[in-house]
């Protein structure tokens, strides 16, 4: 039985599910870059800031200079635009893939999921033959053309989107969101002031509605996508599960490219059918002639290659949202293996964090101006998680010992809120966090949220 | 690789396995009573047209008339001056700053425009620079350079002067050979402020650019709306308290070190007095309470409503709580501020550590439970 399962899926299908998510990914990336440098952020988040949070093992990233961000970003653009078009498709998103990733690693205060998502997604399509239908490579070289695939070709994008949404709905399997429908309670009732559905935003059982609707959502819509019957319906409430998420939380382009990527689900006639739609309308892309029916081909090394890189990545993929096992402590508390992780969404927190330096050769000791090096975000964002407190501490360190200062000793005193729960302090205070460094061992000086 | 339906039902053991471990995990902690939002709605709009009109608006009203009386002060000061012109041109400055704390919380819209906290209170001010634009009779005021030679610091330099002494301060503005150049400097500084304020009254009046129209009906919560702003800006204000006014002074960004030099209005010595005012107005915004003491719905009656928590009691208690220890705390403060950093550091210390821990429930607590976002620019999340 299992043997017939493997081969439905080295079974070939016909390539345009894969060419047209080439066509809609390479555009939502165009266009997520285009919107980010129109609201200013390559300024804000990258030429202004004089410290950035590097992630661990990344310290080697080098943020560049504004000319050098401008012409990384314009990379990113370009070869998005490229992918797009199906222009050199493999070397096009090599390129994609390797700028995105790297802009992605300058400051991990700008972490998001979703970026994390397209890197991996980008990461993916560099082994996938998408560039070989209707794109201008075929254009050029029609001999190139190719019309059916391996099954698995889809399969693997599509199972990266059902990790997403599996991990993100196991993620929200906690009693504050299932039992106190926190923290949808806090951020609805921000929004009682909306048109129309204002009103329902303050009630509680409209958070409790939204959570489980949310989890039940998160856990089953890929079964729903994958099964013929049902597909459609369960489109309709990707459109309207990610729209709604769109109006009431700010997360950018995340809810598009879902709404956009599911369409991977539908049939290849489906998909067929769009294209000869944009065809249609492109009258020059017609090519009048029948379609000549051309399978791909594996060399035998690339096949072996390929499918040891997928079933090392989907392992991968798969450990690696649990990791937070290996850590003690309330993982949204701590952070300790949150990020990589499809946590979207999951919890409200708000921190604020005071630095002080003491001397330890005269006495002395005062706070520090946050101000001075930090954006209000990094500040922000710093304040709730470890990691970033403790960089900081290090890269204050090292100014003070520029200033003239032997032996500083640094300590923080930090406040954090959860889920709307009263702030409680998060590190040890007294703790010289110079004398700590970083490293994937469970972080001690993290105190519970239940002690006092 | 497993197929799709194999995977499906691999992905059911696993739902049904952490479905049951998830409950399992949740039978063994105390799981606390749910906080109940009461359901009616909390109108929004009316708490931001009570901070409007019976806050805002009266708060640059209030400057603006004091600023008008200084200027025509000023005016007979420079045409006469003499020890009497001047102590009554000092007593309307020392009723002009206070005034303007009422209303430094409130930079964003026509204030932003102006730069009104720029324009109006960078202290220290740079007295050798005041004096050297005087005696080269430079009265331009507008660079970023002048930042430290003009505004309320710098009338409070020249109206003061920097020994405790009128009679000096008088010899500037009529023996000094400097003295028509320091009257023209003065009239300038004045008339600066009296322009801004009045862009900014004209900014929020109906009448003017009705700003009050827009602030009452943005309701959201989000950056730019005016319930985000106000919270940003109140939080901005009190760290600013903390920091500029106490901090300081105190030494806590110089290794302990006191600056007793550092403290606002340095030479009218009225800095106690001018922290209290500042923290005054915060509290008044707070809690809805216009400037002739009658509350009405503020920040205090959208968290009750909430229903938000701190420890064991409501966050709304535990900041009236700490609104009032930071004041009591203050008024305990001996003598002028510039003498107390020095000789009675520990009391005033006392005071910075009641008001940093006000900031912890203003700026973490409370944006939190009203989901206000605390940032300044506009930003993706995940």
């Amino acid at each position: 039985m299992i043997y017939k399962k493997i081969s439905r899926l080295t079974e070939h299908v016909h390539i345009a599910p894969l060419s047209l998510f080439r066509i809609l990914f390479g555009g939502m990336m165009f266009a997520s870059i285009l919107r980010f440098s129109l609201k200013g952020w390559i300024n804000e988040l990258y030429v202004k800031p004089v410290f950035f949070f590097k992630y661990y093992g990344f310290e080697w990233v080098k943020v560049p200079n504004e000319t050098g961000l401008y012409i990384l970003f314009a990379l990113i653009a370009i070869s998005a635009l490229f992918i797009m078009f199906g222009l050199f498709y493999r070397f096009s998103a090599l390129v994609f893939f390797l700028t995105f990733t790297y802009a992605e690693l300058l400051d991990k205060t700008n972490y998001l999921n979703h970026y994390y998502f397209v890197s991996i997604i980008a990461f993916l399509m560099l082994f996938l033959p998408a560039g070989k239908y209707f794109s201008l490579d075929v254009y050029f070289r029609p001999s190139k053309k190719l019309t059916h695939i391996p099954r698995w070709f889809i399969g693997v994008i599509q199972l990266q989107l059902a990790l997403v949404y599996f991990f993100a709905g196991l993620a929200k399997l906690n009693a504050d969101w299932l039992l106190g429908a926190q923290p949808l309670q806090i951020w609805l009732q921000a929004h009682s002031d909306m048109p129309i559905i204002g009103f329902l935003m303050d009630k509680v059982w409209i958070a409790y509605l939204f959570s489980w609707f949310g989890v039940f959502y998160d856990l089953t819509i890929v079964f729903f996508l994958l099964n013929q019957r049902t597909r459609g319906i369960a489109y309709f409430f990707v459109i309207v599960f990610h729209v709604l998420t769109a109006i009431l939380f700010p997360i950018g382009m995340f809810p598009y490219i879902m709404i956009i990527c599911t369409l991977i689900f539908f049939s290849a006639s489906f998909h067929l059918g769009v294209i000869e739609k944009i065809k249609k309308f492109f009258s020059f892309l017609q090519s009048g002639n029948e379609e000549q029916v051309k399978h791909y081909v594996y060399r035998p090394f690339v096949k072996k290659f390929i499918l040891v890189l997928m079933v090392f990545h989907f392992t991968f993929q798969l450990l690696l949202p649990f990791r937070y096992l290996l850590y003690q402590g309330n993982l949204f508390w701590t952070e300790q293996g949150y990020r990589f992780s499809w946590r979207v969404m999951l919890m409200e927190k708000n921190a604020i964090a005071y630095f002080y330096v003491t001397d330890r050769d005269t006495g002395g000791s005062g706070e520090v101006m946050m101000n001075n090096y930090l954006s209000p975000n990094q500040e922000k964002m710093m304040a709730s998680q470890p990691d970033m407190i403790l960089q900081y501490a290090h890269f204050l360190k090292q100014k003070y010992q520029e200033l003239g200062m032997k032996n500083p000793k640094i300590t923080v005193e930090s406040y954090v809120t959860l889920n709307g729960k009263g702030s409680r302090l998060f590190i040890n205070k007294n703790i010289d966090l110079t004398l700590l460094s970083d490293s994937f061992e469970n972080k001690w000086w993290i105190l519970s949220p239940y002690e006092k | 690789m497993f197929s799709m339906n194999s995977f499906k039902k691999y992905n059911l053991f696993v739902l049904i396995g952490t479905v049951l471990v998830l409950t399992f995990n949740a039978c063994k902690k105390n799981i606390k009573e749910d906080e109940i939002i009461p359901e009616d709605s909390f109108d929004r709009s009316a708490m931001l047209a009570n901070i409007g009109d019976n806050l805002i608006i009266p708060a640059y009203a209030n400057l603006k008339i004091s600023l008008d009386s200084l200027q025509a002060s000023s005016n007979l000061f420079i045409a006469n001056p003499t020890l009497s012109t001047l102590t009554k041109l000092q007593t309307i400055f020392s009723q002009t700053y206070k005034n303007y704390e009422s209303t430094a919380a409130f930079e964003f819209g026509p204030a932003e425009d102006e730069y009104f906290r720029t324009n109006f209170n960078v202290f220290p001010c740079d007295t050798l620079q005041i004096n050297s634009k005087i005696s080269n009779a430079d009265f331009i005021l507008v660079a970023a350079s002048d930042m430290d030679a003009k505004g309320l610091p710098a009338i409070d330099y020249l109206l003061y002067g920097s020994n405790k002494d009128n009679n000096i301060v008088l010899a500037k503005f009529t023996i000094d050979g400097h003295a028509s150049n320091a009257k023209t400097y003065l009239a300038g500084l004045i008339n600066e402020l009296k322009t801004k304020c009045d862009a900014v009254n004209k900014g929020w009046s109906s009448s003017g650019g009705n700003y009050i129209s827009a602030f009452k009906s943005t309701t959201g919560s989000d950056v730019g709306g005016s319930i985000g702003m106000l919270v940003n800006q109140l939080n901005y204000d009190l760290e600013l308290l903390k920091n500029a006014q106490l901090g300081i002074p105190l030494g806590k960004k110089t290794l302990g070190m006191a600056q007793p030099t550092k403290v606002e209005a340095l030479y009218s010595e009225q800095s106690l007095v001018l922290v209290a005012a500042h923290l005054k107005s915060i509290e008044n915004i707070y809690l809805g309470r216009s400037t002739s003491d009658i509350e009405g719905l503020g920040l205090d009656d959208y968290l009750a409503h909430i229903g938000a928590q701190y420890e064991s009691g409501s966050l709304n208690d535990a900041i009236k709580n700490k609104f009032s220890t930071a004041k009591n705390l203050l008024s305990l403060i001996p003598g002028t501020l510039t003498n107390a950093v020095i000789g009675n550091a520990s009391i005033v210390d006392a005071a910075y550590i009641a008001l940093q821990q006000l900031v912890i429930l203003l700026k973490v607590d409370m944006p939190s439970a009203l989901g206000v976002s605390i940032t300044y620019v506009d930003n993706d999340g995940d």
